[in-house]
C-alpha cells in the first residue's frame, strides 16, 4: 500500500514561510555544519516548492529511503559519531531536508516546524551569547507566524499572523522569565552537553614546541575578563600565569599529570610582600584544567580548584562553561625557595645530545659571567643587542630548533626566546621552566579584557634565597610588545611589524562596547548560577532561599498570571453587559422557577409561566409589560424603575 | 403564540388612518376566514412597501385574498395570468400607430395599476417574468426609450403553484429576494371550511366589500408604519438572527443585509399593525418566516423539511437579547 504522492499545490501558500522559519532557525548552525547539509536541506526545500508549483509529484518512497540512508551515513563519516551538538543538530537539519521531501499535507508541515524549534534550542547547547536572545525572539517569532499561517485558510494575511504570533510570545515571556528566575539552580547541572572533541577553541596547547608553528595567528577572541577590585598594575607586569611547562624533550615542552595534581597550600609554597591585587577573573571555557592569575596567585575562592605544584592555579575538571572566580595575588614574592633536590635535577634536566651548540653557548657564557644573575643579563643583552627579531611570521626549524634559532634563523616570537632562554639556563645548571599564559590587558571600561592575541610564553627562573623569578626575553627583543600591549600596539603603528593591519578605530571601539556588553549579559543572564540566584533571592526578602521557597513562588507566580491572561481573554470575549432592565427581568425569570428557553419570547413565557410557575398571573404580566417597554420601548422613561418594582412585587 | 396579553398596545383614539387600518383588517377576515395570520402579514408586506409572492395549492383563495386586500385598501387592481406565450409588452403595455392623430400612443399594460396580481408567475418564460421584476425593483417601466411611472403606491401580489411543476420556469433564488414576504395561505379549519360551503360565495362577497380607506390613509400609514422605533436590544436580536443564518451548518446562504433590511421593516410594519407601543421580539418571529423562508438556502444535509421549519429552528436557536 503506498500513499499518493500527487500534491496539488495546497501548500503553496503557507509552504514558503515554513522554509522561512527552518532557513532562520537553521541560520546558526550554518558556520558549524559542514557545507553539504546546508546544501541538501536547501536543495530539499526547493524541490519540494518546485514541486507544489508544478503540482507535481513527490519523490519515490524508495528514492528518499536511499537519500535518508546516504544522508545518515555522511553525518556519520563527517563526525565519527552521531551523539553530541554538532552531529546532532546535523542530524535535524537533515531530517528536516528528508522530511521537505514527504511533506504532502498540514500534518507533516507541523514536524518540520518542530524541527525548526528543535533547531533553533540545540543551537543554544553549542553557545550561548548575547545576540543569542534576538536569535531566539526572531527564530521563534517567524516559526509560530509559519505555524499560524499554515493552520490559517489561504486568505489570512501574514500580518494578522505575525501580529497573532507576536501575542503569544508576549503572553509566554513573563512565564517564562519567572522560570528563569525562580526555578531552583542546581550547582551540578542535570545533563552534561557532549563536547564537541573535533572543534578547536583557540586558546593555548598544553605544550609548547617552538618552531612547528611557522605562523601565528592572533585571534581577537576573549580568553577572560577581569574586574579589578584595586588599581590594576601597569601593562608590562600583567603576565598572566596559566601552565608551567617543566620537561623539555629537546624540541618540546611539556608537563605531565604530576605537575596538574594538587600541590602544597599557598602559604607553603609562597611568602608574599606588599600591596595585593584583588580581581575577579570571568574565564571563557577553555576544555582545559588550568586557571589563569597574576603572578603569584595567594588566596582565591572557586569551587573545586587548587594551587598545583608550580604555584598555579587549576581546576578539578576541565573548563566546559564560563566561570569566575576571585584572586588576590602579590607582585612580591618568594616561590618555592626550598626546592626539593629532586625537583630541582627535573628543571635543570636536558635531553643529552639535542641542541649542542646552545648548550656549548651557554655554558661558555656561563664561565665568562661573574653570578647566575650576571649570565641571565648577558644572555638578554645578547638577544636585544645583537641581531634577533621579533616576527609572527618565523621560518619553520628543524632538528635540533634552538641551535637553528639561535644560530641560524634568528627570527621568532615569545615561544622561541622562552625556549630558548629556558635551554640556556639549564645548560649552564639554573633550574628554569616555561610559563604559558596571557601578557597584558586591555581596559573597556571598568574592566579588563584579555583576547587570544594576548598569548604568551615566558620563562621563570630559580634563583637561590629568592626561588622562582619571572623572566621574559621577549620583552629584551620586542619591548613594546609588553610594555605597551597589544592594543596600543596596533595603533601605534608598532602593531604592523608583527603582522597586524591596524583596523578602523570606530569599529574597534563598536567592538570594545560590543564586549561590554557582552560582559553584563554574561554576568547577569548566562552566570546567573545558584549563587546569584540566592543572592538575588535574598535581596527580594525571601529568608533562607531554598528550593521548595523558590518553587511555591515560581508555581503560585506563573498560576498568578495564567489566571490573569484567562480574564483578560474572558474580558475580551464576553458579551456585552446586560443592561439592568435584562437584569432584573433574568432575576424574575429565576424567581419563577422556570428556565427561559432559547427564543422564547417574553411574551410567550408569560403566557407559560402563568400556567406552570408559582407566581401570580397578574405579577407576571406586570412584570412583562414593565420589562418590554424597558427594552422595547424607548418612549417610556421611568421604564426601568417600573420594571424594578414590579418584579419585588412579584413574589409568591 | 400570542400567549398572554402582555404585549402593550397603542391607545388608538381617533386617528382616523389607524381606525381606517381596523376597519380594513376586520373587513378582510369577513371574507377570508380563519386566515387572521396571513392577512396580517400581507398588510404588514404592504406597509413595509413590500411586494408580496403568494406560495400554495390552486383554490385556496390566493387570487381572492388579493382582490380583497386592493378592494378593501381602495386601490386599483389588475390581474395578470402567466402563461407561456406571454410577452413582456403583454405586461407593460405596447405603442400603437393612431392613424388619426398620425402618430404612436402608448397603450398601458396591466402592470400600471396599483396592485397586480401576477397569477401563477411561474408559468411564464423568463422574459416575461423579467419584465415583471424589473417594474417591481424599479417602480418603473421603460418602453421605446421613454421611462414611465408606476402608480403610487404599486404592490405586485405574486402566485406560484408549488406543485405541478411541468412546463415551469419556476423564479430563480435571486429574484425571489424581490418580493418582501413569500406567504402560504394553507388549508382553511373544518369550521371555516363548513362556513365557506354553506355561505355566501366569496366572489360575489368581494363585489359588495367596500373600501375602508383611501390612497392618502394608506401613504400616511406606510410612513407611520417605517417610522416605529426600534431599540437597541431589537436590533441586536435582527443581528443575532441573521447571524445565526449565515452560521447555522443547516443554512448554505444566510440572510443578505438586504434581508435584514426586510426583517426590520416588517417586523417595524407588523408592530404597527398590531398597535404594539414598541417593536418587541415577538413581532420579529411573527415575520420571520415570511421574510426569511424564501431567502434561505438549505443545506444538502441539513434535517429539516420545509423552509419554515428551518426558520422555526433558527428562532429556537437564538437568545433574545
Amino acid at each position: 500500500m503506498t500513499k499518493p504522492r500527487g500534491t496539488d499545490g495546497a501548500l503553496l501558500h503557507s509552504l514558503p514561510w515554513t522554509m522561512l522559519a527552518m532557513a532562520v532557525s537553521f541560520a546558526a548552525h550554518i558556520p558549524f555544519v559542514p557545507i553539504w547539509i546546508t546544501a541538501i536541506l536547501l536543495g530539499s526545500s526547493l524541490w519540494r516548492y518546485s514541486v507544489e508549483r508544478r503540482r507535481g509529484n513527490l519523490p519515490h518512497p524508495i528514492v528518499r529511503a536511499v537519500l535518508a540512508l546516504l544522508c545518515f551515513l555522511g553525518v556519520f563519516f563527517t563526525y565519527d559519531t552521531i551523539s553530541g551538538v554538532g552531529p546532532g543538530s546535523a542530524l535535524l537539519a537533515v531530517m528536516a531536508a528528508m522530511k521537505f521531501l514527504e511533506t504532502r499535507r498540514r500534518r507533516d508541515q507541523f514536524v518540520l516546524l518542530f524541527i525548526a524549534i528543535f533547531l533553533t534550542m540545540s543551537a543554544l547547547l553549542r553557545e550561548q551569547y548575547l545576540w543569542s536572545l534576538p536569535f531566539l525572539v526572531v527564530s521563534l517569532m517567524v516559526t509560530l507566524t509559519a505555524w499560524l499561517q499554515m493552520s490559517a485558510d489561504s486568505t489570512a494575511g501574514i500580518r494578522q499572523s505575525a501580529a497573532t504570533g507576536g501575542r503569544m510570545l508576549m503572553y509566554a515571556a513573563p512565564v517564562a522569565i519567572a522560570m528563569w528566575i525562580f526555578f531552583p539552580r542546581i550547582a551540578t547541572p542535570f545533563w552534561s552537553v557532549p563536547i564537541d572533541t573535533g572543534s578547536a577553541i583557540s586558546g593555548l596547547d598544553d605544550q609548547m614546541s617552538p618552531g612547528d608553528i611557522s605562523s601565528l595567528s592572533l585571534s581577537n577572541a576573549v580568553a577572560f575578563r577581569v574586574y579589578f577590585k584595586t588599581d590594576p598594575p601597569p601593562q608590562k607586569d600583567l603576565y598572566w600565569r596559566g601552565l608551567i611547562l617543566p620537561e623539555f624533550s629537546g624540541r618540546t615542552w611539556s608537563a605531565s599529570d604530576w605537575d596538574t595534581g594538587i600541590g602544597d597550600p599557598p602559604d607553603k609554597q609562597l611568602k608574599v610582600y606588599g600591596e595585593p591585587h584583588h580581581y575577579q577573573v570571568t574565564l571563557e571555557p577553555t576544555r582545559q584544567q588550568w586557571l589563569f592569575a597574576l603572578d603569584m596567585p595567594y588566596d582565591w575562592e572557586m569551587k573545586n580548584s587548587f594551587m598545583g605544584r608550580q604555584q598555579q592555579l587549576l581546576s578539578e575538571h576541565p573548563v566546559d562553561q564560563r566561570v569566575r572566580y576571585d584572586v588576590v595575588s602579590f607582585p612580591e614574592y618568594r616561590a618555592g625557595v626550598d626546592i626539593n633536590p629532586m625537583w630541582r635535577a627535573r628543571y635543570e634536566r636536558l635531553p643529552s645530545d639535542s641542541n649542542p651548540r646552545a648548550v656549548a653557548l651557554a655554558k661558555e657564557m656561563r664561565a665568562a659571567a661573574d653570578n647566575d644573575l650576571a649570565f641571565i643579563r648577558s644572555i638578554l643583552r645578547m638577544f636585544s643587542e645583537e641581531a634577533y627579531f621579533y616576527t609572527l611570521q618565523p621560518p619553520a626549524l628543524g632538528r635540533n630548533p634552538v641551535d637553528q634559532f639561535l644560530f641560524e634563523t634568528r627570527q621568532g616570537f615569545c615561544e622561541h626566546y622562552a625556549s630558548a632562554f629556558a635551554v640556556m639556563m639549564r645548560a649552564a645548571g639554573i633550574p628554569s621552566r616555561v610559563v604559558l599564559g596571557y601578557q597584558g590587558g586591555e581596559m573597556n571600561g571598568d574592566y579588563m579584557i584579555v583576547r587570544q592575541a594576548d598569548a604568551h610564553a615566558w620563562t621563570e627562573v630559580w634563583m637561590d634565597g629568592l626561588g622562582w623569578r619571572r623572566f621574559d626575553p621577549t620583552a629584551a627583543v620586542a619591548p613594546e610588545r609588553v610594555d605597551a600591549g597589544r592594543a596600543g600596539a596596533v595603533f601605534d603603528g608598532i602593531g604592523e611589524t608583527w603582522g597586524m593591519s591596524a583596523p578602523s578605530e570606530f569599529i574597534y571601539n563598536m567592538t570594545l562596547t560590543w564586549d561590554s556588553l557582552n560582559a553584563k549579559w554574561n554576568e547577569l543572564v548566562l552566570g546567573y548560577g545558584p549563587e546569584n540566584q540566592e543572592r538575588f533571592m535574598e535581596w527580594l526578602g525571601m529568608d533562607n532561599p531554598d528550593w521548595r521557597k523558590m518553587m511555591f513562588t515560581l508555581v503560585s507566580l506563573v498560576a498568578a498570571f495564567v489566571f490573569l491572561i484567562s480574564m483578560l481573554m474572558l474580558y475580551r470575549n464576553l458579551p456585552p453587559r446586560r443592561d439592568p432592565a435584562a437584569r432584573l427581568y433574568r432575576r424574575f425569570v429565576k424567581r419563577s422557577g422556570l428556565e427561559l428557553k432559547t427564543g422564547e419570547t417574553p411574551d410567550a413565557f408569560a403566557a407559560r409561566a402563568a400556567s406552570a410557575s408559582r407566581l401570580r398571573e397578574a405579577d407576571i404580566v406586570a412584570v412583562t409589560r414593565a420589562y418590554l417597554a424597558a427594552r422595547y420601548d424607548p418612549t417610556d422613561e421611568n421604564s426601568v424603575a417600573a420594571l424594578q418594582n414590579a418584579v419585588s412585587a412579584a413574589r409568591r | 403564540m400570542q400567549g398572554s396579553n402582555t404585549l402593550e398596545k397603542l391607545p388608538v383614539g381617533k386617528d382616523s388612518n389607524r381606525l381606517a387600518l381596523r376597519n380594513a383588517r376586520q373587513s378582510l377576515n369577513t371574507v377570508i376566514l380563519g386566515k387572521e395570520r396571513q392577512l396580517d402579514l400581507a398588510l404588514a408586506c404592504l406597509l413595509a412597501r413590500g411586494h408580496l409572492l403568494v406560495e400554495d395549492l390552486p383554490g385556496l383563495g390566493k387570487t381572492v385574498l388579493a382582490h380583497a386586500i386592493a378592494k378593501t385598501l381602495g386601490l386599483s387592481f389588475n390581474r395578470i395570468q402567466f402563461t407561456s406565450d406571454l410577452l413582456p409588452a403583454d405586461i407593460i403595455g405596447v405603442s400603437v400607430f393612431q392613424k388619426e392623430k398620425g402618430e404612436f400612443v402608448f397603450q398601458q399594460g396591466p402592470i400600471f395599476s396599483q396592485l397586480v396580481l401576477a397569477d401563477e408567475v411561474n408559468r411564464a418564460t423568463p422574459k416575461a417574468q423579467s419584465a415583471l421584476l424589473e417594474a417591481m425593483e424599479e417602480y418603473q417601466v421603460s418602453v421605446d426609450g421613454t421611462t414611465r411611472e408606476l402608480p403610487d403606491p404599486f404592490f405586485v401580489v405574486a402566485t406560484q403553484n408549488p406543485a405541478d411543476q411541468i412546463g415551469t420556469f419556476p423564479l430563480p433564488e435571486s429574484q425571489l429576494d424581490r418580493f418582501l414576504m413569500r406567504l402560504e395561505l394553507g388549508y382553511p379549519n373544518p369550521a371555516n371550511e363548513r362556513e365557506l360551503i354553506i355561505g355566501e360565495d366569496r366572489r360575489t362577497m368581494l363585489q359588495s366589500l367596500e373600501a375602508s380607506m383611501n390612497v392618502e390613509n394608506l401613504r400616511a400609514l406606510q410612513s407611520a408604519a417605517s417610522d416605529m422605533h426600534m431599540s437597541d436590544a431589537l436590533v441586536d436580536y435582527i443581528q443575532a438572527l441573521v447571524r445565526q443564518t449565515r452560521e447555522s451548518p443547516d443554512i448554505d446562504i444566510g440572510l443578505s443585509p438586504r434581508g435584514a433590511q426586510a426583517l426590520a421593516a416588517a417586523a417595524k410594519a407588523h408592530a404597527f399593525i398590531e398597535e404594539h407601543a414598541g417593536v418587541y421580539p415577538d413581532d420579529v418571529q411573527a415575520v420571520f418566516a415570511a421574510v426569511a423562508g424564501h431567502r434561505l438556502k438549505a443545506s444538502g444535509n441539513s434535517t429539516y423539511r420545509s423552509n419554515s421549519e428551518l426558520c422555526q429552528h433558527v428562532l429556537d436557536s437564538v437568545d433574545i437579547p
